[in-house]
Protein backbone atom coordinates (compact mmCIF):
# COMPACT_ATOMS: atom_id res chain seq x y z
CA UNK A 1 0.00 0.00 0.00
CA UNK A 2 2.80 2.32 1.15
CA UNK A 3 4.75 1.54 -2.39
CA UNK A 4 2.69 3.75 -4.94
CA UNK A 5 3.04 7.10 -2.11
CA UNK A 6 7.22 6.14 -2.36
CA UNK A 7 6.86 6.25 -6.02
CA UNK A 8 5.47 9.56 -6.27
CA UNK A 9 7.42 11.03 -4.11
CA UNK A 10 10.39 9.69 -5.71
CA UNK A 11 8.81 10.74 -8.98
CA UNK A 12 8.25 14.74 -7.41
CA UNK A 13 12.49 14.33 -6.65
CA UNK A 14 12.73 13.46 -10.21
CA UNK A 15 11.37 16.17 -11.58
CA UNK A 16 12.52 18.90 -8.94
CA UNK A 17 16.09 17.17 -10.17
CA UNK A 18 15.98 17.77 -13.53
CA UNK A 19 14.67 21.39 -13.31
CA UNK A 20 17.46 22.05 -10.55
CA UNK A 21 20.04 22.58 -12.97
CA UNK A 22 18.85 25.74 -14.64
CA UNK A 23 17.60 27.13 -11.34
CA UNK A 24 20.61 26.66 -9.67
CA UNK A 25 22.35 28.64 -13.25
CA UNK A 26 19.58 31.42 -12.42
CA UNK A 27 20.66 31.48 -8.53
CA UNK A 28 24.13 32.33 -8.30
CA UNK A 29 24.44 34.35 -11.91
CA UNK A 30 21.20 36.13 -11.72
CA UNK A 31 19.20 36.73 -8.97
CA UNK A 32 21.83 36.72 -7.08
CA UNK A 33 23.57 39.50 -8.79
CA UNK A 34 20.74 41.38 -9.05
CA UNK A 35 19.93 41.67 -5.02
CA UNK A 36 23.83 42.01 -4.87
CA UNK A 37 23.49 45.62 -7.82
CA UNK A 38 21.06 47.03 -4.97
CA UNK A 39 22.86 46.46 -2.51
CA UNK A 40 26.44 47.60 -3.99
CA UNK A 41 24.49 50.90 -5.03
CA UNK A 42 24.50 51.57 -1.25
CA UNK A 43 28.07 51.24 -0.89
CA UNK A 44 31.28 52.79 -1.78
CA UNK A 45 33.17 50.10 -3.14
CA UNK A 46 36.25 49.41 -5.49
CA UNK A 47 37.67 46.27 -5.91
CA UNK A 48 41.21 48.05 -5.85
CA UNK A 49 40.84 49.29 -2.55
CA UNK A 50 41.73 47.31 0.65
CA UNK A 51 39.25 48.69 3.01
CA UNK A 52 36.12 46.68 2.85
CA UNK A 53 32.68 48.68 1.19
CA UNK A 54 31.76 51.71 3.39
CA UNK A 55 27.76 51.98 3.45
CA UNK A 56 27.25 55.79 1.99
CA UNK A 57 23.31 55.00 2.03
CA UNK A 58 21.77 57.36 -1.37
CA UNK A 59 25.28 58.76 -2.12
CA UNK A 60 25.42 56.65 -5.02
CA UNK A 61 22.16 57.80 -6.99
CA UNK A 62 23.33 61.60 -6.27
CA UNK A 63 26.66 61.36 -7.12
CA UNK A 64 25.05 59.51 -11.00
CA UNK A 65 22.52 61.94 -11.01
CA UNK A 66 24.51 64.88 -10.11
CA UNK A 67 27.05 64.00 -12.76
CA UNK A 68 27.30 65.65 -16.00
CA UNK A 69 28.31 62.88 -17.76
CA UNK A 70 25.82 61.17 -17.11
CA UNK A 71 23.49 63.64 -18.22
CA UNK A 72 25.04 63.61 -21.55
CA UNK A 73 25.39 59.88 -21.75
CA UNK A 74 21.71 59.65 -21.00
CA UNK A 75 20.74 62.09 -23.40
CA UNK A 76 23.28 60.34 -26.06
CA UNK A 77 21.12 57.46 -25.20
CA UNK A 78 17.90 59.03 -25.98
CA UNK A 79 19.20 60.47 -29.55
CA UNK A 80 20.82 57.20 -30.41
CA UNK A 81 16.98 55.18 -29.66
CA UNK A 82 15.40 58.14 -31.67
CA UNK A 83 17.57 58.04 -34.42
CA UNK A 84 17.85 54.24 -35.23
CA UNK A 85 14.81 52.76 -33.55
CA UNK A 86 12.29 54.74 -35.84
CA UNK A 87 14.21 54.25 -39.15
CA UNK A 88 14.54 51.05 -38.87
CA UNK A 89 10.63 50.31 -37.84
CA UNK A 90 9.94 52.65 -41.04
CA UNK A 91 12.79 51.20 -43.44
CA UNK A 92 11.76 47.13 -42.18
CA UNK A 93 8.87 48.11 -42.80
CA UNK A 94 9.13 49.44 -46.30
CA UNK A 95 11.07 46.81 -47.73
CA UNK A 96 9.03 43.90 -45.84
CA UNK A 97 5.80 45.11 -48.05
CA UNK A 98 7.89 45.03 -50.74
CA UNK A 99 9.56 41.71 -50.77
CA UNK A 100 6.06 39.87 -49.54
CA UNK A 101 4.76 40.09 -52.74
CA UNK A 102 3.93 36.77 -54.71
CA UNK A 103 5.44 37.29 -57.81
CA UNK A 104 8.39 38.77 -56.88
CA UNK A 105 11.80 37.90 -58.84
CA UNK A 106 14.67 37.00 -56.79
CA UNK A 107 12.94 37.30 -53.54
CA UNK A 108 15.61 35.68 -51.80
CA UNK A 109 18.72 37.03 -53.14
CA UNK A 110 16.82 40.22 -51.54
CA UNK A 111 16.31 39.02 -48.25
CA UNK A 112 19.77 37.25 -47.88
CA UNK A 113 21.10 40.89 -48.77
CA UNK A 114 18.90 42.26 -46.14
CA UNK A 115 19.66 39.75 -43.82
CA UNK A 116 23.52 39.49 -44.18
CA UNK A 117 24.78 42.03 -41.79
CA UNK A 118 22.54 40.24 -39.21
CA UNK A 119 24.45 37.22 -38.55
CA UNK A 120 27.79 39.16 -39.00
CA UNK A 121 29.36 40.03 -35.80
CA UNK A 122 28.84 43.28 -33.96
CA UNK A 123 32.75 44.04 -33.70
CA UNK A 124 33.44 43.05 -37.12
CA UNK A 125 30.53 45.21 -38.34
CA UNK A 126 32.43 48.18 -36.18
CA UNK A 127 35.50 48.03 -37.61
CA UNK A 128 34.84 47.89 -41.28
CA UNK A 129 32.52 50.78 -40.92
CA UNK A 130 35.32 52.62 -38.67
CA UNK A 131 36.52 52.25 -41.84
CA UNK A 132 33.67 53.04 -43.66
CA UNK A 133 33.30 57.03 -41.90
CA UNK A 134 36.91 56.93 -41.58
CA UNK A 135 38.05 60.74 -42.14
CA UNK A 136 40.33 60.46 -44.99
CA UNK A 137 39.69 60.57 -47.89
CA UNK A 138 40.52 56.94 -47.88
CA UNK A 139 37.03 56.44 -46.33
CA UNK A 140 34.30 54.63 -48.54
CA UNK A 141 32.25 57.49 -47.19
CA UNK A 142 33.88 60.14 -48.26
CA UNK A 143 35.23 58.45 -51.54
CA UNK A 144 31.55 58.62 -52.49
CA UNK A 145 30.88 62.52 -51.34
CA UNK A 146 34.22 62.46 -53.41
CA UNK A 147 32.34 61.59 -56.75
CA UNK A 148 29.96 64.66 -56.27
CA UNK A 149 33.06 66.88 -55.52
CA UNK A 150 32.15 67.49 -52.26
CA UNK A 151 34.70 67.81 -49.19
CA UNK A 152 35.62 65.04 -46.78
CA UNK A 153 33.68 64.95 -43.53
CA UNK A 154 34.95 63.76 -40.38
CA UNK A 155 32.44 61.46 -39.60
CA UNK A 156 33.58 59.50 -36.18
CA UNK A 157 36.02 62.03 -35.41
CA UNK A 158 33.71 64.85 -35.63
CA UNK A 159 31.81 65.10 -32.51
CA UNK A 160 28.54 66.65 -34.10
CA UNK A 161 28.55 63.54 -36.56
CA UNK A 162 30.14 61.02 -34.95
CA UNK A 163 26.17 59.85 -32.87
CA UNK A 164 24.37 59.96 -36.15
CA UNK A 165 27.04 58.16 -37.75
CA UNK A 166 27.25 55.56 -35.30
CA UNK A 167 23.45 55.12 -36.17
CA UNK A 168 23.35 54.77 -39.63
CA UNK A 169 25.95 52.00 -39.28
CA UNK A 170 23.48 50.74 -36.69
CA UNK A 171 20.49 51.18 -38.28
CA UNK A 172 22.04 49.11 -41.48
CA UNK A 173 23.07 46.08 -38.67
CA UNK A 174 19.69 45.29 -37.45
CA UNK A 175 17.32 46.25 -40.69
CA UNK A 176 17.55 42.81 -41.96
CA UNK A 177 15.83 41.71 -38.34
CA UNK A 178 13.23 44.04 -38.55
CA UNK A 179 12.32 43.79 -41.67
CA UNK A 180 11.93 39.29 -41.15
CA UNK A 181 9.97 40.25 -38.32
CA UNK A 182 7.51 42.39 -40.33
CA UNK A 183 7.64 39.59 -42.89
CA UNK A 184 6.86 36.99 -40.44
CA UNK A 185 3.75 39.41 -39.32
CA UNK A 186 2.54 40.33 -42.95
CA UNK A 187 2.13 36.46 -43.80
CA UNK A 188 -0.26 36.18 -40.54
CA UNK A 189 -2.82 39.05 -42.04
CA UNK A 190 -5.74 37.13 -43.61
CA UNK A 191 -5.74 36.95 -47.30
CA UNK A 192 -9.70 37.21 -47.23
CA UNK A 193 -9.24 40.67 -45.87
CA UNK A 194 -7.47 41.60 -49.04
CA UNK A 195 -9.32 40.27 -51.37
CA UNK A 196 -12.48 42.15 -49.86
CA UNK A 197 -10.53 44.90 -50.14
CA UNK A 198 -9.82 44.32 -53.80
CA UNK A 199 -13.54 44.11 -54.49
CA UNK A 200 -14.26 47.53 -52.96
CA UNK A 201 -11.68 48.67 -55.44
CA UNK A 202 -9.44 50.22 -53.02
CA UNK A 203 -5.70 51.31 -54.16
CA UNK A 204 -2.56 50.24 -52.82
CA UNK A 205 -2.12 52.64 -50.51
CA UNK A 206 -5.13 52.72 -49.20
CA UNK A 207 -4.69 48.82 -48.51
CA UNK A 208 -1.64 49.33 -46.67
CA UNK A 209 -2.59 52.10 -44.71
CA UNK A 210 -5.79 50.64 -43.68
CA UNK A 211 -6.25 47.07 -44.16
CA UNK A 212 -2.31 46.15 -43.35
CA UNK A 213 -1.02 48.46 -40.68
CA UNK A 214 -3.83 48.64 -38.58
CA UNK A 215 -3.47 44.09 -38.58
CA UNK A 216 0.33 44.59 -38.15
CA UNK A 217 -0.32 46.31 -34.84
CA UNK A 218 0.72 43.74 -32.90
CA UNK A 219 3.80 43.05 -34.74
CA UNK A 220 5.02 46.71 -34.63
CA UNK A 221 4.11 46.84 -31.13
CA UNK A 222 6.35 43.69 -30.24
CA UNK A 223 9.42 45.41 -32.52
CA UNK A 224 8.61 48.56 -30.97
CA UNK A 225 9.30 46.93 -27.27
CA UNK A 226 12.38 45.02 -28.21
CA UNK A 227 14.05 47.97 -30.08
CA UNK A 228 13.34 50.64 -28.00
CA UNK A 229 14.57 48.39 -24.63
CA UNK A 230 17.22 47.59 -26.66
CA UNK A 231 18.66 50.50 -28.02
CA UNK A 232 18.72 51.59 -24.33
CA UNK A 233 21.43 49.16 -23.82
CA UNK A 234 23.84 49.99 -26.72
CA UNK A 235 27.33 49.60 -26.00
CA UNK A 236 29.36 47.41 -28.91
CA UNK A 237 29.54 50.42 -31.75
CA UNK A 238 29.97 52.85 -29.13
CA UNK A 239 32.82 51.27 -28.00
CA UNK A 240 34.41 49.54 -31.09
CA UNK A 241 33.90 52.88 -33.02
CA UNK A 242 34.45 55.58 -31.24
CA UNK A 243 34.98 54.60 -27.61
CA UNK A 244 32.43 56.76 -26.87
CA UNK A 245 34.41 60.13 -28.20
CA UNK A 246 35.28 62.41 -29.31
CA UNK A 247 34.90 63.55 -26.06
CA UNK A 248 31.70 62.56 -24.64
CA UNK A 249 29.81 62.88 -27.83
CA UNK A 250 28.84 59.01 -28.53
CA UNK A 251 29.39 57.82 -24.56
CA UNK A 252 25.63 56.06 -23.65
CA UNK A 253 24.40 54.73 -20.12
CA UNK A 254 26.59 51.51 -20.67
CA UNK A 255 29.48 53.06 -21.98
CA UNK A 256 29.34 55.28 -18.21
CA UNK A 257 28.80 51.93 -16.77
CA UNK A 258 31.98 50.40 -18.30
CA UNK A 259 34.63 52.83 -17.92
CA UNK A 260 33.41 53.87 -14.31
CA UNK A 261 32.90 50.27 -13.18
CA UNK A 262 35.55 48.23 -15.07
CA UNK A 263 38.10 51.09 -15.61
CA UNK A 264 38.17 53.29 -12.87
CA UNK A 265 36.72 50.65 -10.94
CA UNK A 266 34.20 52.78 -8.90
CA UNK A 267 31.76 49.76 -8.29
CA UNK A 268 29.60 51.88 -6.03
CA UNK A 269 28.82 54.24 -8.96
CA UNK A 270 28.38 51.84 -11.43
CA UNK A 271 25.54 49.79 -9.40
CA UNK A 272 24.28 53.01 -8.93
CA UNK A 273 23.68 53.75 -12.61
CA UNK A 274 22.87 50.21 -13.01
CA UNK A 275 19.72 50.44 -11.02
CA UNK A 276 19.40 53.66 -12.28
CA UNK A 277 18.99 52.19 -15.31
CA UNK A 278 17.59 48.84 -14.47
CA UNK A 279 14.28 50.87 -13.01
CA UNK A 280 14.41 53.22 -16.09
CA UNK A 281 13.95 50.37 -18.53
CA UNK A 282 11.08 48.82 -16.35
CA UNK A 283 9.63 52.09 -16.10
CA UNK A 284 9.75 52.68 -19.38
CA UNK A 285 8.75 48.99 -20.90
CA UNK A 286 5.74 49.46 -18.88
CA UNK A 287 5.11 52.93 -20.25
CA UNK A 288 5.23 51.64 -23.96
CA UNK A 289 2.97 48.73 -22.71
CA UNK A 290 0.48 51.06 -21.29
CA UNK A 291 0.30 53.53 -24.29
CA UNK A 292 0.55 51.06 -27.08
CA UNK A 293 -1.87 48.66 -25.50
CA UNK A 294 -4.61 50.96 -24.30
CA UNK A 295 -6.26 51.64 -27.33
CA UNK A 296 -6.18 48.18 -29.13
CA UNK A 297 -7.94 47.95 -32.20
CA UNK A 298 -10.58 45.47 -32.48
CA UNK A 299 -11.29 44.03 -35.80
CA UNK B 1 -9.29 50.46 -73.72
CA UNK B 2 -7.22 53.57 -72.75
CA UNK B 3 -8.18 53.37 -69.20
CA UNK B 4 -6.77 49.95 -69.02
CA UNK B 5 -3.65 51.07 -71.02
CA UNK B 6 -3.22 53.92 -68.30
CA UNK B 7 -3.24 51.34 -64.97
CA UNK B 8 -1.00 49.06 -67.19
CA UNK B 9 1.70 51.81 -67.77
CA UNK B 10 1.18 52.79 -63.84
CA UNK B 11 1.58 49.19 -63.08
CA UNK B 12 4.73 49.05 -65.20
CA UNK B 13 5.94 52.10 -63.15
CA UNK B 14 5.14 50.73 -60.22
CA UNK B 15 6.98 47.51 -60.82
CA UNK B 16 10.30 49.13 -61.97
CA UNK B 17 10.07 51.75 -58.74
CA UNK B 18 9.75 48.03 -56.93
CA UNK B 19 12.74 46.86 -58.54
CA UNK B 20 14.61 50.07 -58.20
CA UNK B 21 14.60 50.23 -54.80
CA UNK B 22 15.08 46.96 -53.77
CA UNK B 23 18.11 46.87 -55.51
CA UNK B 24 19.29 50.09 -54.52
CA UNK B 25 18.68 48.88 -50.45
CA UNK B 26 20.20 45.48 -51.27
CA UNK B 27 23.33 47.07 -52.77
CA UNK B 28 23.68 49.86 -50.09
CA UNK B 29 23.50 46.61 -47.21
CA UNK B 30 25.95 44.82 -49.16
CA UNK B 31 28.52 47.49 -49.95
CA UNK B 32 30.48 47.44 -47.02
CA UNK B 33 31.08 43.75 -46.98
CA UNK B 34 32.08 43.65 -51.01
CA UNK B 35 34.69 46.56 -49.93
CA UNK B 36 36.36 45.26 -47.06
CA UNK B 37 37.18 42.29 -49.37
CA UNK B 38 38.44 44.61 -51.88
CA UNK B 39 40.52 46.27 -49.35
CA UNK B 40 41.64 43.13 -48.07
CA UNK B 41 43.26 42.37 -51.47
CA UNK B 42 44.47 45.45 -52.21
CA UNK B 43 48.35 45.78 -51.54
CA UNK B 44 49.14 47.69 -48.21
CA UNK B 45 51.51 50.02 -50.05
CA UNK B 46 49.12 51.09 -52.39
CA UNK B 47 47.95 54.01 -50.47
CA UNK B 48 44.80 55.93 -51.45
CA UNK B 49 43.50 53.33 -53.52
CA UNK B 50 40.86 51.46 -51.47
CA UNK B 51 37.77 51.09 -54.44
CA UNK B 52 35.39 49.31 -54.45
CA UNK B 53 37.44 47.26 -57.68
CA UNK B 54 40.95 46.86 -56.50
CA UNK B 55 43.39 47.94 -58.86
CA UNK B 56 46.26 45.23 -58.40
CA UNK B 57 45.27 41.64 -56.04
CA UNK B 58 47.20 40.42 -53.45
CA UNK B 59 46.65 37.27 -51.15
CA UNK B 60 49.32 38.53 -48.57
CA UNK B 61 47.30 40.60 -46.30
CA UNK B 62 45.75 37.34 -45.31
CA UNK B 63 48.65 35.95 -44.16
CA UNK B 64 49.55 39.02 -42.34
CA UNK B 65 46.27 38.62 -40.35
CA UNK B 66 46.10 35.16 -39.68
CA UNK B 67 49.96 35.73 -38.09
CA UNK B 68 49.19 39.29 -36.54
CA UNK B 69 48.55 38.55 -33.05
CA UNK B 70 51.83 37.16 -33.51
CA UNK B 71 53.16 40.34 -32.01
CA UNK B 72 51.73 40.01 -29.14
CA UNK B 73 52.45 36.52 -28.65
CA UNK B 74 54.35 34.26 -30.75
CA UNK B 75 51.77 31.19 -30.06
CA UNK B 76 48.69 32.80 -31.09
CA UNK B 77 47.48 32.94 -34.54
CA UNK B 78 43.63 33.71 -35.62
CA UNK B 79 43.08 30.49 -35.46
CA UNK B 80 43.73 30.29 -31.84
CA UNK B 81 40.45 32.72 -31.55
CA UNK B 82 38.79 30.42 -33.51
CA UNK B 83 39.48 27.34 -31.26
CA UNK B 84 38.61 29.67 -28.31
CA UNK B 85 35.17 30.54 -30.16
CA UNK B 86 34.18 27.35 -31.16
CA UNK B 87 34.75 25.75 -27.75
CA UNK B 88 33.05 28.54 -25.52
CA UNK B 89 29.74 28.52 -28.07
CA UNK B 90 29.77 24.68 -28.07
CA UNK B 91 29.64 24.24 -24.45
CA UNK B 92 27.61 26.66 -23.97
CA UNK B 93 24.61 25.87 -27.08
CA UNK B 94 24.61 21.93 -26.28
CA UNK B 95 24.87 21.99 -21.91
CA UNK B 96 22.04 24.81 -22.45
CA UNK B 97 19.84 23.28 -24.42
CA UNK B 98 19.85 20.10 -22.11
CA UNK B 99 19.11 22.18 -19.14
CA UNK B 100 16.36 24.42 -21.13
CA UNK B 101 14.62 21.53 -22.32
CA UNK B 102 14.66 19.81 -19.29
CA UNK B 103 13.08 22.51 -17.52
CA UNK B 104 10.74 22.84 -20.05
CA UNK B 105 9.74 19.64 -19.94
CA UNK B 106 8.90 19.35 -16.37
CA UNK B 107 7.26 23.15 -16.83
CA UNK B 108 5.36 22.38 -19.79
CA UNK B 109 3.81 18.66 -19.06
CA UNK B 110 4.30 17.84 -14.85
CA UNK B 111 2.36 19.04 -11.77
CA UNK B 112 5.05 19.51 -9.20
CA UNK B 113 4.51 22.25 -5.79
CA UNK B 114 5.54 25.32 -6.88
CA UNK B 115 5.56 25.30 -10.77
CA UNK B 116 3.72 28.61 -11.55
CA UNK B 117 6.17 30.62 -9.47
CA UNK B 118 9.41 28.19 -11.10
CA UNK B 119 7.46 29.38 -14.46
CA UNK B 120 7.30 32.97 -13.46
CA UNK B 121 11.19 32.83 -12.05
CA UNK B 122 12.42 31.82 -15.58
CA UNK B 123 10.30 34.90 -16.99
CA UNK B 124 11.45 37.40 -14.72
CA UNK B 125 15.51 36.80 -15.52
CA UNK B 126 14.01 37.66 -19.18
CA UNK B 127 13.32 40.94 -17.67
CA UNK B 128 17.19 41.67 -16.45
CA UNK B 129 19.44 43.36 -18.58
CA UNK B 130 22.78 41.76 -18.98
CA UNK B 131 24.32 45.08 -17.79
CA UNK B 132 22.55 45.82 -14.80
CA UNK B 133 24.05 42.71 -13.48
CA UNK B 134 27.49 42.89 -14.90
CA UNK B 135 29.12 44.04 -11.84
CA UNK B 136 27.93 41.60 -9.20
CA UNK B 137 28.09 38.67 -11.60
CA UNK B 138 32.06 40.10 -12.08
CA UNK B 139 32.29 39.86 -8.18
CA UNK B 140 30.57 36.41 -8.09
CA UNK B 141 32.99 34.62 -11.15
CA UNK B 142 36.12 36.49 -9.02
CA UNK B 143 34.94 34.77 -6.20
CA UNK B 144 34.50 31.23 -7.76
CA UNK B 145 38.30 32.24 -8.82
CA UNK B 146 37.01 31.86 -12.90
CA UNK B 147 38.33 35.18 -13.97
CA UNK B 148 40.35 34.03 -16.95
CA UNK B 149 39.05 30.99 -17.93
CA UNK B 150 36.80 29.07 -20.17
CA UNK B 151 34.32 27.50 -17.61
CA UNK B 152 34.02 31.89 -16.41
CA UNK B 153 32.74 32.88 -20.01
CA UNK B 154 30.47 29.92 -20.45
CA UNK B 155 28.93 28.15 -17.11
CA UNK B 156 26.64 31.68 -16.49
CA UNK B 157 24.77 30.82 -19.78
CA UNK B 158 23.94 27.80 -19.27
CA UNK B 159 20.24 28.03 -18.46
CA UNK B 160 18.02 30.64 -20.14
CA UNK B 161 14.47 31.57 -19.73
CA UNK B 162 13.98 32.85 -23.06
CA UNK B 163 15.28 28.76 -24.19
CA UNK B 164 13.03 27.34 -21.04
CA UNK B 165 9.72 29.30 -22.48
CA UNK B 166 10.18 28.35 -25.54
CA UNK B 167 10.43 24.21 -25.17
CA UNK B 168 7.64 24.95 -22.72
CA UNK B 169 5.64 26.26 -25.38
CA UNK B 170 6.29 23.46 -27.93
CA UNK B 171 6.26 20.77 -25.39
CA UNK B 172 2.78 22.27 -24.54
CA UNK B 173 1.30 22.24 -27.87
CA UNK B 174 1.99 18.16 -28.44
CA UNK B 175 -0.86 15.82 -27.70
CA UNK B 176 -2.01 14.98 -24.01
CA UNK B 177 -1.49 10.74 -24.81
CA UNK B 178 1.80 10.81 -25.80
CA UNK B 179 3.10 10.16 -22.20
CA UNK B 180 0.10 7.76 -20.94
CA UNK B 181 1.95 4.82 -22.77
CA UNK B 182 4.83 5.85 -21.13
CA UNK B 183 3.20 6.04 -17.80
CA UNK B 184 1.24 2.64 -18.00
CA UNK B 185 4.56 1.01 -19.04
CA UNK B 186 5.60 2.84 -15.46
CA UNK B 187 8.20 4.72 -17.13
CA UNK B 188 10.15 7.21 -14.86
CA UNK B 189 9.94 10.95 -15.74
CA UNK B 190 13.62 11.40 -16.79
CA UNK B 191 12.55 8.72 -19.60
CA UNK B 192 9.41 10.01 -20.70
CA UNK B 193 11.49 13.23 -21.67
CA UNK B 194 14.71 11.95 -23.30
CA UNK B 195 13.26 8.84 -25.14
CA UNK B 196 9.65 9.95 -26.09
CA UNK B 197 9.48 14.25 -26.17
CA UNK B 198 13.07 15.07 -27.33
CA UNK B 199 12.95 13.11 -30.59
CA UNK B 200 9.75 14.72 -31.15
CA UNK B 201 11.35 18.51 -30.78
CA UNK B 202 14.11 18.52 -33.26
CA UNK B 203 12.32 21.56 -35.19
CA UNK B 204 12.47 23.64 -31.74
CA UNK B 205 15.85 22.26 -31.65
CA UNK B 206 17.14 23.00 -34.37
CA UNK B 207 15.98 26.84 -34.03
CA UNK B 208 17.24 26.81 -30.83
CA UNK B 209 20.40 25.64 -31.58
CA UNK B 210 21.06 28.28 -34.15
CA UNK B 211 20.09 31.24 -31.87
CA UNK B 212 22.23 29.96 -29.09
CA UNK B 213 25.36 29.48 -31.36
CA UNK B 214 24.76 32.99 -33.05
CA UNK B 215 24.29 34.44 -29.83
CA UNK B 216 27.33 33.46 -27.83
CA UNK B 217 29.40 33.24 -31.07
CA UNK B 218 29.33 37.23 -30.68
CA UNK B 219 29.56 37.23 -27.26
CA UNK B 220 31.37 40.39 -26.39
CA UNK B 221 30.60 42.34 -23.26
CA UNK B 222 31.07 39.78 -20.84
CA UNK B 223 34.94 38.63 -21.99
CA UNK B 224 35.46 41.74 -22.37
CA UNK B 225 35.44 42.34 -19.06
CA UNK B 226 36.77 38.94 -17.34
CA UNK B 227 39.67 38.17 -20.34
CA UNK B 228 42.70 39.77 -20.43
CA UNK B 229 45.09 36.60 -21.15
CA UNK B 230 45.26 36.58 -25.24
CA UNK B 231 45.10 32.85 -25.32
CA UNK B 232 42.14 32.63 -24.38
CA UNK B 233 40.46 35.54 -25.93
CA UNK B 234 37.28 34.65 -28.41
CA UNK B 235 36.87 36.34 -31.99
CA UNK B 236 35.30 39.26 -31.28
CA UNK B 237 37.57 40.35 -28.80
CA UNK B 238 40.38 39.64 -31.21
CA UNK B 239 39.10 41.90 -33.58
CA UNK B 240 38.96 44.57 -31.72
CA UNK B 241 42.99 44.25 -31.29
CA UNK B 242 43.18 44.93 -35.24
CA UNK B 243 41.80 48.65 -34.73
CA UNK B 244 45.49 49.21 -32.99
CA UNK B 245 46.72 48.76 -36.68
CA UNK B 246 48.83 51.41 -37.77
CA UNK B 247 46.23 54.14 -40.65
CA UNK B 248 48.68 52.64 -43.75
CA UNK B 249 47.06 49.13 -43.25
CA UNK B 250 43.75 48.66 -43.98
CA UNK B 251 44.12 45.51 -46.48
CA UNK B 252 45.28 43.55 -43.28
CA UNK B 253 42.52 44.74 -41.10
CA UNK B 254 40.26 44.10 -43.82
CA UNK B 255 41.84 40.56 -44.62
CA UNK B 256 40.82 40.16 -40.81
CA UNK B 257 37.36 41.17 -40.60
CA UNK B 258 36.89 38.98 -44.33
CA UNK B 259 38.56 35.76 -42.09
CA UNK B 260 35.99 36.44 -39.17
CA UNK B 261 32.59 37.40 -41.60
CA UNK B 262 33.09 35.24 -44.37
CA UNK B 263 33.12 31.11 -42.15
CA UNK B 264 28.97 32.80 -40.96
CA UNK B 265 28.18 34.01 -44.21
CA UNK B 266 28.72 30.68 -45.60
CA UNK B 267 27.03 28.90 -43.06
CA UNK B 268 23.88 31.75 -42.92
CA UNK B 269 23.74 31.44 -46.75
CA UNK B 270 23.93 27.53 -47.05
CA UNK B 271 20.77 27.19 -44.31
CA UNK B 272 19.05 30.55 -44.94
CA UNK B 273 15.58 29.92 -43.90
CA UNK B 274 16.33 28.29 -40.36
CA UNK B 275 18.83 30.85 -40.06
CA UNK B 276 16.03 33.84 -40.51
CA UNK B 277 13.74 31.86 -38.22
CA UNK B 278 16.15 30.92 -35.19
CA UNK B 279 17.43 34.52 -35.11
CA UNK B 280 13.61 36.04 -35.38
CA UNK B 281 12.47 33.49 -33.03
CA UNK B 282 9.97 34.43 -30.35
CA UNK B 283 9.00 37.21 -32.29
CA UNK B 284 5.81 35.64 -33.96
CA UNK B 285 2.48 36.59 -32.65
CA UNK B 286 3.99 38.60 -30.02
Amino acid sequence: MKKPALRKVGETLELYTMVAPAYMVFLVFIFIPVAWAFYLSFFNYSILSLTSPKFTGLRNYTRVIRDPVFRVALWNTIRYSLYTVVPRMVLGLVFALLLDQKHLVGKNVFRACYFLPVVTSMVAASIVWSLVLNASPNGLANQFLALFGAAPKGWLADSRLAMPSVCVMSVWKDLGYVMTIYIAGLQGVPMELYEAGAVDGVTAWQRIRYITIPLLRPTTFFILVTEVLGSFQVFTQTYVMTEGGPGYSTTTMINLLYSRGFREFDMGYASGLAVILFVGLLVLSWTLRRVFRADEIVY
Amino acid sequence: MSAKRHTSSKHVVGQVLKYALLTAGAFVMIVPFLWMISTSLTPDSVIFSYKLVPKSVTFSNYVKAWNFSRNFDEDVSLGTFFINSVIVSFFITVPSLIIDSLAGYVLARRRIPGRDLLFYMALATMMVPFYVIAIPLYLVVRKLGWLETYQGMIVPFLGSGFGIFMFKQFFQALPEDLEDAARVDGCSPFRTYASIMLPLSKPVIATMTIFKVMWSWNLFFWPLLIINNIRLKTLPLALTMFRGLNVTQWGTLCAGMSIATIPVVIVYLSMQDQFQKGITMGAVKG
